[in-house]
């Protein structure tokens, strides 16, 4: 920990723990863990790299994540699309998914990975994307067409208040905040 | 047309399609006070409320520095330009809450190093997801909040007891280990080891009034207990109230449903099974409430519920019959049968009370049913414990007059009752352990969630019993803090042991409410009161403890007050006594304010709710509008093909302002 320690600067750290909802041990720890995925080379420069998606998903808190693709592809700012993360992106994910964040962004940036076109709302295409990845991908697991269709159906009837079809976000918000176990399940910790 | 959509963050002006511009946050996003105002805003708040503001923006790292930088340039503009003179006054207050906040980082970052068992919380909740996690978060508080009263005991009443403590001389063998008694009678454990004395330093003249200081530190002890038990309760209420809406309505609950926690694999394959089962059944459910029972059905129904109600009220007062007698007939008999017979009590009778919820099993949902089941173990715990209670006040008061077994009952009097605390503590320990290996064996991976059942069942009982016991044995929360700690890897060990998660999420966080609340009512309300009965109506012991030779405890605070009177420099401590706290008046014109208080606050929750229903209705109407208009737009734009660009560019402006008209109204 020493040795990571020394490669962040101190202004860098107290700025990073400004702009995000971590400690100081919390940054210095996803410090380590982001260098590890980096060959040793790379380790030098680690704040201008981008680490590829393929090797976030090794993380042993995403791999098994049904939503890691989703997560990947929201907190990336990579022009590309592709969805390799820099060690700012992954302070960004990291503190949106610690313990001291708002139910607010933390609904907001979930209403975002269930928003499987990136349109703005969640309409039925997504809807189902959401509940196959609830239910696991495989041909046996899925729920049948109609079984779907009602499951949506009903979805819609209890969250989209303004009935036009779609739930936008301040309705996913609504839905959001009657589950209190929410802020408590959304989180992943190094 | 390119969708705006909140995956191209930061890009400025896209293609919006006309649908985005009228949803309500999206709009507000598309046509935000621009940066300017935004950091105009973020400028004049205070620097912490602007860190706060700024680390919630749903932004990346790079625009939220740039913000940042922005707003202390601002900020640096503004002083140069409006040259305030800065008070030395701010200069220090400045100074002071920026030393101060440093202080606090540098505390929390010491007190990450001291987070137990952080490792092993995270392991449990990867493979067993949050419901499960919480209950062993609760554990840790409890141990947390132990540690605390251990230090405040042991720093305040036993230190100075050491320093003026006589040898021990009685025999030693391995059997007090269990008992508690014996040897154990002459050590700080116990009550009756205090003296009564002041107890003097040669050199310097202070003095230190052990029994003042043993009524005040219990005495403080207890308020911070209440005080941090109110503060968890009412926080914990108010992030998982209780909504009766929660429990209509299993659909929409599958937007935020996923434990993001898990982590292994076959934990994630398994409850994506679990997912699939529930959302079968409940397209499948045929309601209870839909079902058209006949009036005989009915009937039925009520008649074997109240059978099993009699039934278990029935168990609970054989129950404290028998612990009666037994404790009765037990004062010659060796110690040991009556906390074995309680334990033994304690932890079969549930499992015939689960019995009998296997009967009323079809009548009602599953969460229902482990409410009654809770409530029946609680009812039966309190009973047991309060005929244990009204035993020992009754005996000490009765021994009193046995003058012949004068030093016989100096012993009973101040060391059974903890001594018979002691041993319960233990064998609860014990058996529970045993009860995990046969449950283990008995109860295959399906059931994987009624061992949490008997989980909470034990924990009132057990944090009950430290704190009547408290008062006679300082040192009780060190025994807690060993039971916790095995209370802990037993379960851990169990836990892993049994290989799946519990089907059905329990609303982790409502039942750590209940839980909590549990703690408060029956448990510390009832600690209480039997403390409360206990300095004030019984007399100390005269051979032992530090009240000898006082006819009741609280007498040593009226004495005191007595000597401060001769002090004309404590005269208001005196007055306080006895014009506030010894005043019948005070308290009730304080619980008429708090009344009051409280009624203003539940009108206010009225007009509250009234105003959730009316903006509801409001939000509906404004959709159905919204439709309206955009059927209007289409049949318009569809009956003129290629419409010229103005008219294009008129018509989204005219979405514009009839978005703009929109979110004002909202």
């Amino acid at each position: 920990m020493g040795g990571s320690a020394s490669q962040l600067p101190r202004d860098l750290l107290g700025e990073y723990q400004e702009l995000t909802f971590l400690s100081k041990q919390e940054i210095l720890l996803a410090h380590k863990r982001f260098s590890e995925l980096l060959s040793k080379e790379e380790r030098e420069s680690i704040l201008q790299k981008r680490v590829p998606k393929s090797q976030i998903l090794t993380l042993p808190e995403l791999r098994a994540n049904p939503f890691r693709d989703r997560i990947c592809r929201v907190f990336s700012t990579s022009e590309d699309g592709d969805g390799s993360m820099s060690f700012e992106d992954f302070l960004d994910m990291l503190s949106v998914f610690s313990d001291s964040a708002t139910s607010e962004i933390k609904s907001h940036y979930a209403f975002r990975i269930f928003d499987f076109d990136d349109d703005g709302t969640l309409d039925r295409k997504d809807l189902e994307k959401l509940v196959n990845c609830l239910t696991g991908e495989g041909d046996e697991t899925r729920l049948s067409e109609s079984e779907m269709d009602q499951l949506i159906q009903n979805i819609l009837e209890e969250s989209d208040i303004d009935k036009d079809g779609t739930i936008n976000l301040s309705e996913f918000q609504h839905v959001i905040s009657r589950s209190p176990d929410f802020a408590s399940s959304f989180k992943i910790v190094l | 047309l390119k969708g705006w959509g909140l995956g191209q963050r930061g890009r400025g002006e896209g293609q919006a399609s006309p649908m985005m511009l009228l949803d309500g946050y999206n709009f507000f996003l598309y046509i935000s006070p621009t940066e300017e105002k935004l950091i105009k805003n973020l400028a004049s708040m205070s620097s912490r409320e602007r860190v706060k503001a700024i680390q919630k923006t749903p932004k990346t790292m790079k625009e939220k520095r740039d913000i940042r930088n922005k707003v202390l340039m601002e900020k640096t503009k503004k002083s140069v330009s409006s040259s305030i003179q800065i008070n030395c006054c701010t200069q220090c207050l400045y100074k002071t809450a920026l030393s101060y906040q440093q202080f606090k980082n540098g505390l929390s970052e010491y007190l990450h190093l001291l987070q137990l068992w952080q490792k092993t919380l995270k392991v449990i909740g990867g493979k067993f997801g949050t419901s499960v996690l919480s209950y062993f978060v609760f554990l840790k508080w409890l141990l947390t909040f132990n540690i605390f009263s251990f230090l405040v005991n042991f720093s305040f009443i036993t230190i100075p007891q050491l320093i003026a403590s006589e040898p021990n001389n009685l025999p030693f063998n391995g059997l007090e280990l269990l008992t508690g008694a014996g040897y154990f009678k002459k050590t700080v454990l116990y009550y009756g080891f205090y003296t009564n004395s002041t107890i003097t330093k040669t050199e310097n003249n202070s003095s230190y009034n052990m029994q003042l200081a043993y009524i005040f530190t219990i005495g403080i002890y207890f308020i911070i207990c209440f005080f941090s038990l109110v503060y968890s309760m009412a926080k914990s209420f108010r992030k998982n109230f209780i909504n009766p809406q929660t429990y209509s309505g299993s659909a929409a609950k599958l937007l935020c449903i996923w434990d993001f926690n898990i982590t292994n694999e076959k934990a994630v394959k398994l409850k994506q099974s679990n997912l699939r089962t529930q959302m079968k059944e409940s397209l499948s459910e045929v309601t209870l409430e839909v079902l058209n029972l006949s009036l005989k059905q009915r009937i039925a129904r009520i008649a074997v519920h109240l059978l099993v109600w009699m039934a278990s009220l029935g168990i609970a007062a054989a129950c404290c019959a028998g612990v009666y007698f037994l404790s009765r007939n037990n004062l010659q008999a060796a110690t040991l049968v009556l906390p074995i017979v309680v334990s033994l009590l304690n932890l079969l009778i549930p499992f015939c009370f689960a019995l009998f919820g296997l009967i009323e099993k079809f009548q009602y949902p599953r969460h229902q049913l482990y409410l009654l089941l809770l409530c029946r173990n609680v009812f039966l715990k309190i009973a047991i414990i309060g005929i244990l209670c009204y035993y020992w006040l009754n005996d000490v008061a009765t021994s009193e007059k046995e003058v012949k077994f004068c030093s016989l009952m100096c012993t009973n009097l101040c060391h059974k009752t903890h001594g018979q605390e002691l041993a319960l503590n233990y064998f609860h320990i014990i058996l529970s352990k045993h009860q995990e290996i046969c449950d283990h064996w008995r109860i295959r991976c399906v059931k994987g969630d009624r061992r949490f059942h008997t989980f909470l069942d034990f924990l009132p009982c057990l944090f009950f019993s430290c704190r009547i016991g408290i008062f006679f044995a300082p040192l009780m929360p060190a025994m807690q803090i060993i039971s916790f700690f095995i209370i802990f890897y037993v379960k851990k060990v169990s836990l892993m042991r049994n290989c799946q998660p519990p089907r059905k999420v329990w609303r982790a966080s409502q039942m750590t409410t209940l839980f909590i609340f549990l703690l408060f009512f029956p448990s510390f309300t009832g600690v209480l009161s039997v403390m409360a009965v206990t300095i004030w109506r019984r007399t100390p012991s005269k051979q032992c403890g530090p009240f000898q030779g006082l006819t009741s405890i609280i007498d040593a605070v009226s004495g005191w007050i007595h000597i401060l009177d001769s002090y004309s420099s404590s005269k208001w401590v005196v007055w306080i006594y006895y014009n506030l706290i010894g005043s019948v008046h005070f308290f009730f014109i304080l619980t008429v304010i708090v009344l009051i208080i409280t009624y203003l606050y539940w009108q206010i929750i009225e007009g509250r709710r009234i105003m959730v229903r009316l903006l509801h209705e409001q939000i509906i109407n404004e959709g159905k509008d919204k439709m309206f208009l955009l059927n209007k737009l289409r049949t318009l734009q569809t009956s003129k093909p290629d419409p010229p660009k103005e008219q294009q560019e008129v018509s989204s402006k005219a979405w514009v302002f009839l978005c703009c008209s929109h979110s004002s109204d909202k």
